[in-house]
């Protein structure tokens, strides 16, 4: 594992297509996000309108003048070579799933194998997103699913609205404290 | 287990339920006619009360205070949901806290009995102020102020949800006290987990009836389960001591007779929630608070109650075999905060209690250091990165 000194400050957010990870970073950035939308020309247009094609990108401002910044990774699968271009030297990874789409735990199995070797030099929070229009797979199936792929200690996994600040703020802060449970806010 | 604050033989404080809402009158009706026979019963009227419980939130309470100018040696307990709002608006009154500690209740209503008697008749605004504090109160104000790192409860609240109990030996061999341990079968949760496994095994959705209100349970398509108390009302029927025949579960071929103003709670989270509110810092009845056990996932903390440093006990407790009093050593924090989260994740499924061999049996087990991170911690002068983080979400949060 790093250093956390030889870490950039910057935490990725990267799932699915629809999953919420610009609306994630919008909440809580503390600038107005910048984001490379582009019309949705593929699959994805049946999802929505606009994709992230490169990153969005956000911020948030410590004290002391100091940033964290909030990098968000395109969904689709061929834009996965800017994965681990934004991944690298990040602290840790925010995963967002769409539970209203067709296969969400193959999904979850995708994502992290995709980002297997970053998550095992940091650590990975799960948020499962759309769960009020999708109500199963429960967050019981994506534990199994977790405990499967042999993720032990099992990450955080918690149901999300992406736009809420007080969700997204929940799943770094479990991610902070499985980088290091010992930490006080001191 | 002693459930009577108040000794036998003292004479009964007779309260008048004021200015209370339905539910709140309810819950209290129960307390009485379970666990406060010994130290309370309820007057029919103002005139044969000695003391009397005011709801500081709800409309007319100017008017209810009014009555009370024609009787000023009935003593006057408020509550509310942020008693120093009140404070200024009605200065010398005791205002409690919501909600209402019912274990400490039956003392307090004495004290203010006791101290309304001594009360020579005088408008109210010529009264000395600051009068004196009930026992229990000021025993309350006297302990220590948790810290709120772990952003759940705030300070005020953390009290009521999580007791004052002081830590256990960090080593086995001494008698545990019995305030250690709560029934759960005197709670809503106790009915409300048997509900859960019933509804699992048979496959049919199950109501638990006999409450002021509804609660059904269902486990198709995903277990929830369906409610018509709504949250603030659910919390303190959780935290009261239940009448064992006051609720009973039936089998139901659909939870569809639950239609006013239904709330759905996934099953695990209700069952957490439930749980921490009734354990208010103490452990399940039969737990051995140094036994090594984990926790098989993290709870769903973007949903459910979250006690002081809930975050990091989860995030310890899913990657070490270790027991509540372990746990709670290791993270430098009260040990009735991992009682709490025992608790909860005890019923809600959530622990594993069956440690390999390998674990390391706790009594042979030195005293942990506090607070031991697993990776190299930063110069004391300048906190880490995470950590400067970590402050910038809990400020901002």
């Amino acid at each position: 594992m790093r250093s956390e000194r030889a870490r950039h400050n910057k935490i990725i957010f990267s799932g699915t297509v629809g999953a919420g990870k610009s609306t994630a970073i919008a909440a809580l950035s503390d600038i107005p996000p910048v984001s490379t939308e582009a019309v949705a020309t593929d699959d994805t247009a049946r999802v929505k309108k606009t994709t992230t094609v490169a990153m969005d990108y956000g911020v948030l401002n410590l004290p002391g003048g100091e940033k964290v910044m909030l990098y968000g990774t395109p969904g689709q699968e061929r834009f996965s070579f800017m994965w681990d271009i934004l991944s690298e030297g990040g602290i840790g990874l925010v995963l967002l799933i769409n539970n209203a789409n067709p296969d969400p735990l193959a999904d979850l199995q995708g994502y992290l194998q995709a980002f297997r070797d970053f998550i095992s030099g940091t650590a990975v929070a799960i948020g499962v997103t759309h769960m009020d229009r999708a109500e199963k797979p429960g967050l019981d199936a994506y534990r199994k699913k977790l405990a499967e792929l042999g993720h032990q200690p099992p990450p955080a996994i918690f149901r999300v609205d992406a736009r809420s600040r007080d969700d997204v703020a929940m799943l770094v802060k479990a991610l902070l404290y499985t980088l290091n449970p010992g930490l006080i806010d001191a | 287990m002693s459930r009577h604050p108040t000794p036998p033989g003292q004479s009964l404080t007779a309260l008048f339920l004021l200015h209370v809402g339905s539910m709140d009158a309810r819950l209290i009706g129960l307390s009485v006619e379970r666990h406060w026979k010994q130290s309370v019963r309820l007057a029919s009227d103002l005139e044969s009360a000695r003391v009397v419980l005011v709801d500081c939130d709800r409309p007319g309470v100017d008017s209810a205070f009014e009555q009370l100018l024609a009787h000023p040696r009935t003593g006057v307990v408020c509550y509310a949901f942020h008693p120093r709002d009140h404070a200024t608006r009605f200065p010398n009154r005791v205002i409690l806290g919501k909600p209402l500690n019912l274990e400490a209740l039956p003392g307090i209503l004495a004290s203010a009995a006791a101290e309304g008697a001594r009360t020579i008749a005088v408008p109210p605004l010529r009264r000395p102020p600051a009068p004196a504090t009930p026992p229990a109160v000021a025993a309350e104000a006297a302990a220590e102020p948790p810290p709120t790192l772990g952003h759940g409860v705030q300070t005020d609240d953390e009290r009521d949800l999580c007791g004052i109990m002081e830590d256990l030996p960090p080593t086995p061999g001494q008698p545990l006290p019995d305030k250690l341990y709560f029934n759960p079968d005197d709670y809503l949760i106790g009915h409300l987990h048997r509900a859960v496994e019933q509804a699992a095994s048979t496959g049919r959705s199950q109501l638990i009836a006999g409450l002021p209100r509804l609660i059904g349970v269902s486990s198709r398509p995903v277990p929830v389960c369906v409610t018509e108390f709504r949250a603030n009302q659910l919390r303190p029927l959780s935290m009261t001591q239940l009448p064992q025949t006051a609720a009973r579960i039936v089998g139901a071929s659909s939870l569809a007779h639950i239609t006013i103003h239904e709330t759905t709670f996934a099953t695990e989270d209700c069952l957490w929630n439930v749980a921490a509110w009734a354990a208010r810092g103490r452990l399940p009845e039969g737990v051995d608070p140094y036994r090594p056990v984990r926790l098989r996932a993290w709870p769903n903390f973007t949903q459910v109650f979250m006690s002081p440093h809930a975050l990091r006990i989860a995030a310890l407790w899913v990657r070490t075999w270790a027991s509540p009093v372990d746990i709670a050593a290791r993270l430098g924090i009260p040990q009735r905060y991992v009682f709490s989260v025992y608790a909860s994740a005890r019923f809600a499924g959530l622990l594993e209690r069956d440690a390999p061999a390998t674990v390391t049996p706790p009594a042979s087990r030195p005293a942990p250091p506090a607070a031991t991170p697993p990776e190299p911690t930063a110069p004391p002068q300048r906190p880490s990165i995470l950590s400067r983080i970590l402050r910038k979400l809990l400020n901002a949060v």
